[in-house]
């Protein structure tokens, strides 16, 4: 315990000792986890965005027009029996003009002309959860395409894949920037620890030769690695904080009638835990970085 | 207790030491004389793992120092006191501090630090100045502290390097008592010295080292 406390203690003196460096080692791993940060934010809220959208998917299926009613009844007892269909709903020849007139009723004049009712009856289908995907969603409906008394199955399947790609990218850019960023950073610690370990290299050789072993002489610089990391990451969450308030702020009015300002959230207790756990991380693995040369160098 | 057999250190190709061999029993008080440039911190380098061995053998208690691990140096350096010429001490630390880190290194409870580090303060007379930083200190006090610092942890061999140096006559005096006092203890000490005072004041074994070589060993069992 009484070492524990030595440890930490030293840390904190290296880290007051050495401002400049530690301001420098601080900042660059708030603003490396800032950027990656702002690709997360955003992954996350538009998985989300597509999770929302694809729960509410519906599936149209309209049947073929002259089909009797025992081969409307089949074809919804078929659905009925499909493993992926949660909930179907049947809308008839009469209740679709029904809802066309109340919908458009400037418009309903449009139909006039076209003699009878020429509006298909269908049934509007919300898929089950393990149906909701994109390619599962395509598979069933060109199932249901070959299906006795089907016209045409019918569902918003651009716009989701257009989301879902886009996804997919921010995915792979948060992973790539991440990455490349996350090294910058790893970089910066071990040189932040190496140049406090050249100031304080006499005090190194001093506690080697009263006897002090080598895990002695790191630990309290991995510490230090670990503290400036999880700075780092507070420093990046404050800066994530601000900016996410702000872009809320401009988005305003505008952005609450198209309905965007509830579709955004800012991290989670969790996520925002994981990222001063990364933050501790890279530090740490920057000031095993240095500390690794402090071995080599003599014993 | 030390043995050194046909020791041979190089600096850059130039011997530093030729052939060095020595025997020294448990309980022993020997001064290393020779001036400036003879080999005698080279020697004492030599016996706490500070430079390595280039020819011959070490042993200490036994133990034979070329052939130590890395890893095992720290547990030979706690069995000694080293007693340095520039007094090594941390600048940024506190008297007692630097004193406590022998003990700090070797994980002592807190309680048994604080009554050890106060005796080794008390024996060489700078208790008084436990909370002062070593650049307030006089050379004199601070070779104390490096003193106290060296025989905190008991070590049973006690090692020092121009002890007395830039030291009037009467603090080298004291000094000089100060290590008799911790070898009437039992403690194994090699003082390296080029001061005539000290080799009178002692009166004990004397080697004499001369451009790397051991040239008289004198009153060996005194």
């Amino acid at each position: 315990m009484k070492r524990l406390i030595h440890f930490v203690r030293e840390a904190v003196a290296n880290i007051r000792l050495n401002r400049t460096t530690t301001l420098i080692a601080v900042a660059t791993t708030a603003f490396t986890l800032a950027c990656f940060g702002v690709f997360l934010l955003l992954y996350l809220n538009l998985r989300s965005m597509a999770t929302s959208l694809q729960s509410d998917l519906k599936v149209v299926v309209y049947v073929k027009d002259g089909t009797p009613p025992p081969g409307v009844s089949d074809l919804q007892a078929l659905l009925k029996a499909d493993p992926g269909v949660q909930a179907l709903a049947y809308v008839s020849k009469e209740q679709a003009l029904a809802d066309f007139r109340a919908q458009f009723p400037e418009e309903s004049h449009l139909l006039q002309g076209l003699g009878d009712n020429p509006l298909p009856a269908s049934f509007i289908i919300t898929l089950a959860p393990a149906y909701r995907s994109p390619d599962a969603v395509r598979r069933w409906a060109d199932r249901l395409k070959s299906a006795p008394g089907v016209e045409q199955v019918q569902y918003s399947r651009d716009w989701i894949d257009n989301l879902n790609t886009i996804v997919g990218y921010l995915e792979l850019a948060a992973v790539g920037i991440g990455t490349v960023l996350s090294a910058a950073s790893v970089t910066i610690i071990a040189s932040t620890i190496r140049l406090t370990l050249f100031a304080r290299r006499d005090e190194i050789e001093i506690m080697r030769l009263i006897g002090a072993t080598g895990s002695f002489i790191k630990i309290p610089y991995l510490i230090e690695g670990a503290m400036l990391g999880v700075m780092g990451g507070a420093v990046s969450l404050a800066m994530l904080r601000g900016g996410f308030e702000l872009f809320n702020a401009r988005l305003g009015m505008p952005g609450r009638f198209l309905g965007i300002d509830s579709g955004f959230h800012f991290f989670s207790g969790q996520v925002a835990a994981m990222i001063l756990v990364a933050g501790l991380l890279l530090g740490f693995v920057g000031s095993v970085v240095s500390v690794l040369d402090l071995g080599r160098a003599k014993s | 207790m030390i043995q050194i057999f046909h020791v041979t250190k190089y600096y850059e190709r130039r011997p530093a030491l030729t052939d060095v061999n020595l025997q020294i029993e448990k309980g022993e008080f020997v001064l290393l004389m020779g001036p400036s440039g003879a080999g005698k911190t080279t020697l004492l380098k030599l016996l706490y793992c500070a430079t390595p061995l280039d020819e011959g053998q070490i042993l200490i208690q036994g133990r034979n120092v070329a052939r130590l691990k890395p890893s095992a140096v720290p547990y030979l350096r706690r069995t000694m006191g080293v007693v340095f010429q520039d007094f090594k001490l941390l600048p940024k630390k506190s008297v007692y501090d630097n004193v406590a880190l022998p003990l700090l290194v070797q994980g002592l409870p807190a309680f048994e630090t604080r009554r050890k580090v106060m005796e080794a303060l008390k024996a060489v007379g700078v208790d008084h100045r436990k909370e002062s930083r070593p650049a307030m200190l006089s050379a004199g006090e601070q070779q104390r502290v490096c003193i106290a610092r060296s025989i905190v942890n008991s070590p049973i061999i006690l090692l020092a390097d121009e002890p007395t140096g830039n030291m009037d006559a009467e603090l080298a005096r004291e000094i000089v008592e100060l290590f008799k006092t911790i070898n009437a203890r039992g403690t194994t000490v090699l003082v390296a010295t080029h001061n005539r005072q000290v080799i009178e004041q002692v009166g004990r074994r004397v080697v004499t080292l001369d451009q790397g070589k051991v040239v008289s060993d004198e009153g060996k069992g005194l």
